[in-house]
């Protein structure tokens, strides 16, 4: 069992491809990922000072001028950077890259709250807990059993749904196979209305992320800092193909 | 132990221990009833640190879109779609992700209460007494209405049963949901037009253009994500194609920001726009012009809605070219008093175009649909009026919140002896009500529904509970139930269901003998699958194909839209967000998910164009007041800059601006329906999309708690 554990592990990089040309930016997959991961609800004043908590944002900008005026929506998350800049500057190893899923992950009860990692971060995909966030009973009833709840002066961020990537890994092992595309989805993509999000392992070739990160529209976000993102978005926008 | 306890105190505290542990939740895919048992001994399937999953069905709005809900030791944890249900195939929204706050709200009505009306002052009740008070009212059918909402059809079902059987006038089914999209028009427009009495099915996923008259139809519109669905279809075509879409309306929605051509017309002017269409379409196509089409004026079209005329030549062309078109009717097209024919008129493209029951283009769906028009809900208040009302019963719905103040709903309900609401939430109805006998949390309760616009077959979602209840609340038709056994006569030997579970089992019976993707031989094990797979539903999809020969020559005649005075008057656009009727609100997490234009939360706001905001001085979080140019009733707001919206229109979203429903909706943002016009169109809708206002500035400043700036609006901190 554990020859067969470690041997998976070794074939894992998960990646994201998120396609903007369907991605409508209803905001499904904010709610989604908040319900999930426990995270907090922060309230009207704490989210107008930029305090809100959410581990993913959809960015809109507008383009262009009345009546040719559009928004453009991108959603942004962490982008589970292959050599990401919040690493090096923790001091106390609390954000480190695991060597089994080779995403990021965020230690919470190693964190001091230095907020280094957030500063260094150049998505802005990291949020901190100022406070402790209220959640009155029996509101707490909800929360998931598989994810900590932080409490305040602790970083933390997008992981990626590593308890998913867990209970995948566990469930195909226990089935005596290997882990296959399609096992593991996170709580984003699967609400995804239109199913702009996919999810799933670089390291195969033939899985559906890998082809998608061949695709001509595929390009990384600030890919020229040298961050080796691991999510890939497809270009969208009204221009393409039409 | 200190304390004596006696044999009868003893019996009186086990006898609590008894109801305790025989709650009714219907948890188990095999059996009627689950009683709540210690979590030392769990039923086989409900292991300790395992999480078990049911199948149920939203009722956050009248969708009705398959949920399969994690629970983990009788908790609800999670919300996540039914991949195998016809309306969402496993998708879920925002609305729908939030249930579980809606269950585990701390402000939840925990048991029946006797109220004072117009005070929050509540004395609690037991339930036998709360029966009989039901009992009093449905003992007199002359002088009893209902009132429900869009949400689980099957106590719409079972009331309309009563109603027939006991002699009550028709329930009255209302929601701002089904009202801003012109539910009502878009079906009457449908029956006068074709020969079918549905909502159609619009196939988006399969046509090559869509055109979209204020069809919202990836926030709330019919079925939205079913629609969600469609448009990643029709983007992603075999072949690389891509499907067009034209989106006609004054405020750019979510929907037309990801439309490819964003058409901002003049309010009201959607229905000769679709006139025009039509008659370009039919030339470039080479086809008889349809009497309907024929006698409309290109060069008035082009002045009234402000296309330019070669832009509508452009698009009437497209529209007519050789690819598979569609025509959405959408809210603001339907919500004028040129509703009913612009409804028709846009009908009128599908059918010039030919795409009724073909790939691509417009279905009958399944299930007769009930909803009130807004006529009926002014019959009601004229008789709630006359004072001939003792007992008006309230479910799913919040009248004092979604209609018009100047319809007068709130003064009304003072004439009407005694008010019982149902509802779960102390919303601005239940502060007006003498009783609230509250319904379960909607994970907490039976039910089906049957109307699934977003469905390609016939279908019928179930809902089960997924958790025990968790406050002492009963099921409105267990309710109305035992209350119509307690009173002999014509009603009770009428109606002969023993409680809710009977009733649902009795009326799903007929669908054994349907082919659906399941048979079973006898009704407990067709239950058992109904509760597993979450409803019942045709294997593959089955959309009528019947030869229609529609006539397209009547004439349809047009008001001209009322221009706004320059700078002085605005059309208003109310529109629907993820607060849906209103009572997502109370959601802390609808509430910090930004809005998807404006990025705002937890708040409401005015989108002004910046332009137009430039000339009357005003800037963004300024609070003005926006006033009815037809009534004395006004609102106040804060402004957005909004730079997609016509500069002659103001828009506000619905959903927020509560005086009730809990600590999280209460005293945030600002209620449109405040200011809507009460005019009616010739369906019977509500003409709310007529409404102008005016813009008085304050003097006050709030800003908004907006997404759209990472280091925040409160400036240094």
């Amino acid at each position: 069992m554990t020859e067969l554990l470690a041997k998976e592990a070794q074939d894992e990089k998960w990646g994201m491809v998120i396609d903007l040309d369907i991605c409508s930016g209803c905001q499904a997959c904010v709610t989604a990922c908040s319900m999930e991961n426990n995270i907090p609800f922060v309230g009207e004043d704490e989210m107008a000072y930029g305090r809100g908590m959410q581990w993913m944002r959809i960015r809109r900008y507008w383009e262009g001028e009345y009546p040719e005026v559009t928004p453009d929506h991108q959603p942004m998350l962490c982008q589970q950077c292959g050599s990401a800049p919040c690493e090096p500057v923790c001091p106390v190893f609390a954000t480190l890259h695991s060597e089994v899923e080779k995403i990021n992950l965020q230690v919470y009860n190693r964190c001091i709250g230095t907020r280094y990692c957030a500063n260094n971060c150049p998505y802005h995909a990291r949020t901190f807990n100022w406070f402790d966030y209220e959640i009155p009973a029996p509101m707490n009833s909800y929360l998931n059993p598989d994810v900590t709840v932080r409490r305040r002066g602790v970083m933390e961020k997008c992981t990626f749904c590593v308890q998913r990537i867990v209970k995948g890994r566990q469930q195909a092992s226990a089935e005596g196979r290997e882990i296959e595309d399609g096992d593991v989805t996170p709580a984003c993509a699967q609400a995804c209305p239109t199913d702009a999000i996919t999810f799933g392992n670089l390291s195969d070739p033939e899985s559906r992320v890998s082809k998608m990160v061949r695709s001509d529209r595929a390009y990384k976000e600030l890919e020229n800092l040298g961050t080796e993102p691991r999510v890939t978005y497809l270009k969208g926008g009204k221009s393409y193909g039409g | 132990m200190t304390e004596k306890i006696s044999r009868r105190d003893f019996l009186k505290i086990s006898g609590i221990g008894v109801t305790a542990a025989t709650v009714i939740t219907g948890c188990g895919p095999s059996s009627r009833y689950v009683t709540r048992q210690a979590y030392a001994n769990m039923p086989e399937y409900n292991q300790t640190g395992v999480s078990t999953y049911y199948a149920t069905t939203c009722k956050e709005c009248p969708a009705g879109c398959g949920l399969i809900v994690r629970t983990q030791e009788g908790r609800a944890i999670k919300v996540e779609g039914n991949p195998g249900h016809p309306v969402n195939k496993g998708k879920v929204c925002s609305r729908g992700l939030t249930s579980v706050q809606g269950v585990y709200n701390p402000d939840r009505i925990t048991g029946p209460q006797k109220r004072a009306r117009s005070s929050r002052t509540t004395t609690a009740m037991e339930w036998q007494s709360a029966i009989n008070t039901v009992a009093e009212g449905l003992k007199n059918p002359q002088k009893t209405a209902f009132l429900l909402g869009l949400q689980s059809d099957h106590l719409y079902d079972l009331v309309q049963e009563i109603s027939e059987k006991g002699g009550f006038t028709k329930p009255v089914r209302y929601g701002t949901l089904g009202t801003l999209e012109g539910r009502s028009t878009l079906l009457k427009a449908t029956q006068e037009l074709y020969s079918y009495d549905q909502i159609p099915f619009f196939d988006i996923g399969n046509a090559d253009i869509v055109f979209s008259f204020g069809a919202n139809f990836l926030e709330t519109w019919l079925s939205p994500l079913a629609y969600s669905r469609g448009f990643r279809q029709l983007r992603k075509q075999p072949f690389g194609k891509r499907g067009y879409i034209v989106s006609f309306e004054a405020r750019q929605s979510l929907s037309s920001a990801n439309a490819d051509e964003w058409i901002p017309i003049t309010p009201g002017s959607e229905g000769q726009v679709a006139l025009a269409i039509g008659k370009i379409a039919a030339t470039k196509a080479g086809v008889p012009t349809p009497a309907m089409f024929a006698e409309v004026n290109l060069n008035d079209v082009s002045q009234i809605s402000g296309i330019s005329m070669e832009k509508l030549l452009q698009l009437g062309e497209l529209f007519g070219s050789e690819n598979k078109a569609i025509a959405l009717p959408g809210g603001s097209a339907l919500t004028t008093k040129n509703g009913l024919d612009a409804g028709k008129a846009i009908m009128a493209l599908n059918v010039l175009v030919e795409n009724t029951s073909q790939p691509g283009g417009i279905f009958p769906t399944f299930g007769e649909n009930h909803t009130s028009d807004f006529a009926a809900v002014n019959a009601l208040i004229a008789k709630m009026n006359t004072g001939e009302l003792d007992t008006l019963f309230i479910h799913g719905t919040n009248p004092v919140f979604e209609l018009p103040a100047s319809a007068g709903f709130q003064a009304a309900l003072k004439k009407v002896k005694t008010v019982i609401s149902f509802s779960t939430f102390e919303d601005e109805t239940v502060v007006e009500s003498d009783y609230v006998f509250p319904d379960h949390a909607a994970l907490e309760s039976f039910g089906y529904q049957r109307v699934l616009l977003g469905s390609d077959r016939e279908a019928y979602s179930s809902i089960q509970p997924v958790v025990a209840p968790i406050h002492d609340t009963k099921a409105t038709a267990d309710v109305l139930l035992a209350a119509i056994l307690s009173i002999s006569g014509k009603l009770a030997s009428g109606i002969q269901y023993t409680d809710e579970v009977d009733f649902l089992q009795k009326t799903i019976t007929p669908l054994i003998e349907k082919k659906g993707f399941y048979s079973a031989e006898e009704l407990p094990t067709f239950w058992s699958k109904w509760l597993q797979f979450g409803g019942w539903w045709k294997t593959t999809p089955e959309l009528s194909s019947s030869e229609v020969d529609i006539n397209l020559d009547q004439e349809l005649s047009f008001s001209t839209p009322q221009s706004a005075k320059e700078g002085e008057t605005f059309h208003l656009v109310s529109y629907a967000t993820q607060m849906g009727d209103g009572s997502g609100a109370n959601r802390p997490w609808l509430q910090e998910t930004p809005d998807p234009m404006t990025t705002v939360t937890w708040n409401s706001w005015v989108e002004i164009h910046p332009k137009t905001a430039e000339q009357l001085g005003i800037h963004d979080d300024d609070i003005v007041e926006v006033k009815s140019s037809n009534s004395d009733f006004s609102v106040e707001a804060i402004v957005y800059l909004y730079p997609a919206i016509r500069p002659d229109t103001v828009a506000i979203p619905f959903g927020q601006g509560h005086t009730a429903l809990g600590r999280f909706a209460e005293g945030r943002g600002c209620n449109p329906a405040i200011v809507w016009s009460t005019d009616v169109n010739q369906a019977g809708d509500l003409a709310l999309s007529d409404t102008t206002v005016t813009l008085k500035p304050t003097g006050k400043r709030r800003p908004l708690a907006r997404q759209e700036s990472k280091e925040g609006v409160y400036g240094e901190h």
